[in-house]
């Protein structure tokens, strides 16, 4: 399907790099080992998806449903970004019918197409070379921390916990009220009445107003396995423009210190796993000058 | 309306606790029962009110009746009061509130965790689960991580800094030294707590109070029968208690707690007292920025001040304004969650009684407060005692 070596403008969006075309997006993780792509500490092919169905959709593309193999979280990228994901099923009774193919390679790239279209390889810039002990690690984490066996033995959120919170931790569905934002939705407001559901997705632009990095042995057991090999875990207690606040994990924060006033980007990434789940949420990204 | 007071007190030493469950809470009772003055014998016992988060390995259920039944208690109506580490402050409250209503004449307060007889990877299961968990769990906060957070916003909002979280955590070591029950019996330096290994940025290991195992007993009677028992009650004056949103970011403000500054506003109006009545006050001091809150939530310091208070020494025993964790605090004497609460009135009962460890003993004591906090300060519940009727 990749025919020719081309060169087009890296794109840095969401903590990966991408190159978008007329009929394309590619896009890939910036981590490579051994001249391979390799997925960061958080990431897999469905946050790439993601972070491509957004990144065509800020370039005007409208995009209604996608064909996907059944290698990505379809009610995860659906919940996101409002396309509909399309997969065939095994016994190949579901039609791809979409007008755009999500391709998954080997490594840590994704392609989004128009069907069936010829695609151009690209060489992005701006790589960087991972620590082979760390991707290792942070790998065999991943692994243990997806077995179904693994399970939760105190606090827990369980899957239809999640669920419930899904469209306001992956898409920041909140509700109006009296002309405020609130977020995350809540049942009654402070006075006992009902609040109207949750319909209006806050805009994205929030500011730190705290944040602390949590030594590897204070973390969650959800992140016990894999707080140690990142040296401990960021977050940042942000203002968001339209008023409400909430606290979010920092993405790839190996060597940043986040100040309070800085602003920050939401990206979707993985949170963690228990019994063979992951629970996808929002992280935050630094927005640097 | 009935008068309550205190007619007896006692703990086990907190710490890493070689006895059990039931061996801890038959401790502390007994040596409750032993501090009554005249005879005192657990059948008199009409309820009891038990605080436990129930994190250790014994029992998660109907934690009270067990309990209860190992220490000649059977048959008492009893109960397990779960609100964080504001367990046993809440329990204490009930117990006083049944006593009030005319329903009991002599109650049972008390509290207990077992929290060292995990598994290092089960313990931290435990960690952070009074915490909002849907949002600020996945977010990969526990409780040292949302104090950090509201430490570097007091920093930033009122110019704060470490140093005077430091002063605090040097006091309350200092203080809990000569405590025969603290967990940490340790004198530290401030360059020694101002070094300590970053646990949350910025809290380090000296802000941070330990996982202790303990249980505490307070035993309260009506007015109308505490002479049977003492002629030298302790009268708990005032009561007050106030809950938050459980999540931070809920908050109007994460640099002051609105839960405490109600309990307290009730309790100084319950009690009839003004924070300059207060000779000593035992602080929630989870954390040394929790105490930094405190002191500003509970009018010891004026807002934003609590850094100050800090740094000029206002709350060191027989020295400043008031004695702050005379005991050590959770800082020093230790943090058995549930046992937390009634152990701070453990602490207000014998310094107010005047048998405290002589050097520890706040001169002139009358009248004393606790201050017990559930979680990040979803819950909080005041209680002044006073020698005075």
């Amino acid at each position: 399907m990749m025919d020719e070596v081309i060169e087009q403008e890296t794109i840095v969006w969401k903590g990966y790099l991408a190159c978008f075309g007329n009929d394309s997006c590619v896009i890939q993780s910036p981590w490579i080992l051994d001249g391979d792509c390799v997925f960061g500490a958080d990431s897999d092919h469905t946050t790439l998806a993601v972070a491509a169905i957004q990144l065509m959709q800020s370039k005007g593309c409208n995009l209604d449903s996608i064909n996907a193999l059944p290698d990505v979280e379809a009610s995860i990228i659906t919940m996101t970004t409002g396309v509909e994901i399309v997969q065939a099923s095994e016994d190949e009774t579901v039609e791809l019918s979409a007008d755009w193919d999500l391709c998954i390679s080997d490594d840590a790239r994704v392609v989004i197409c128009k069907k069936d279209s010829d695609l151009e390889l690209w060489q992005p810039e701006g790589t960087i070379e991972v620590d082979a002990d760390f991707h290792q690690e942070i790998t065999s984490a991943w692994q243990k921390e997806c077995n179904p066996n693994h399970v939760s033995q105190g606090a827990y959120i369980s899957r239809q916990q999640y669920d419930e919170g899904a469209a306001a931790r992956l898409k920041l569905l909140g509700q109006e009220l009296d002309g405020k934002m609130i977020w995350p939705p809540r049942q009654m407001d402070d006075n006992g009445l009902a609040i109207p559901q949750a319909s209006t997705s806050l805009h994205g632009e929030a500011t730190v107003e705290s944040w602390t990095k949590l030594a590897p042995a204070g973390a969650p057991s959800e992140f016990s396995f894999r707080a140690p090999i990142l040296g401990g875990i960021t977050t940042v207690f942000v203002r968001f423009k339209q008023g409400p606040r909430g606290v979010f994990l920092l993405v790839d924060d190996e060597d940043n210190n986040p100040q309070i006033g800085d602003q920050v980007q939401f990206v979707t990434r993985r949170i963690y796993a228990q019994e063979a789940f992951i629970r996808y949420g929002l992280k935050c990204q630094i927005v640097k000058e | 309306m009935v008068d309550v007071a205190v007619i007896g007190a006692g703990q086990t030493k907190y710490g890493n606790h070689p006895l059990g469950l039931k061996a801890m809470w038959a401790e502390a009772a007994t040596n409750a029962f032993n501090s009554v003055d005249n005879n005192f014998e657990a059948k008199l016992v009409d309820e009891a009110f038990i605080g436990s988060v129930a994190f250790g390995g014994a029992q998660l259920g109907n934690t009270a009746a067990i309990l209860t039944e190992h220490s000649g208690m059977k048959g008492c109506s009893v109960r397990r009061v779960e609100n964080a580490c504001a367990s046993s402050g809440f329990a204490l409250r009930d117990a006083m509130m049944a006593i009030k209503s005319g329903e009991a004449d002599i109650v049972v307060a008390g509290g207990i965790e077992k929290m060292n007889d995990l598994s290092a990877e089960r313990k931290r299961y435990w960690l952070g689960v009074s915490g909002d968990t849907e949002w600020e769990r996945l977010a990969g906060l526990t409780f040292p991580g949302t104090y950090a957070l509201m430490a570097r916003r007091h920093f930033h909002e009122y110019n704060s800094n470490h140093d005077d979280l430091v002063n605090i955590s040097v006091k309350n070591h200092m203080h809990g030294f000569e405590n025969e029950v603290a967990h940490i019996r340790k004198e530290v330096s401030f360059e020694k707590a101002a070094g300590g290994f970053m646990v949350a940025d910025p809290l380090t290991l000296y802000d941070c109070c330990p996982t202790s195992d303990g249980a505490s007993c307070v035993i309260l009677a009506a007015d109308h029968v505490v002479r049977e028992f003492t002629d030298d009650p302790i009268w708990l004056k005032g009561s007050g208690a106030g809950s938050d949103h459980l999540a931070l970011h809920d908050r109007h403000s994460i640099t002051q707690m609105s839960a405490t500054q109600k309990a307290v506003a009730q309790a100084y109006k319950s009690s009839g007292l003004s924070v300059n009545d207060i000779d000593l006050a035992e602080v929630h001091d989870c954390f040394t920025i929790a105490e930094l809150m405190a002191t500003e939530d509970l009018g010891f310091a004026n807002r934003g001040e609590g850094g100050i208070f800090a740094r000029e020494g206002r709350g060191r025993r027989n020295e400043g304004d008031v004695a702050i964790n005379p005991s050590g605090g959770l800082k020093s004497k230790g943090h058995p969650l549930g046992a937390t609460g009634t152990g701070q009135a453990v602490e207000v009962f014998k310094q107010l009684k005047g048998i405290v460890e002589p050097a520890r003993q706040i001169r002139d004591a009358e009248v004393g407060m606790t201050h017990n906090v559930g979680g990040s300060g979803a819950t909080c519940a005041v209680h002044i005692f006073g020698r005075d009727r």
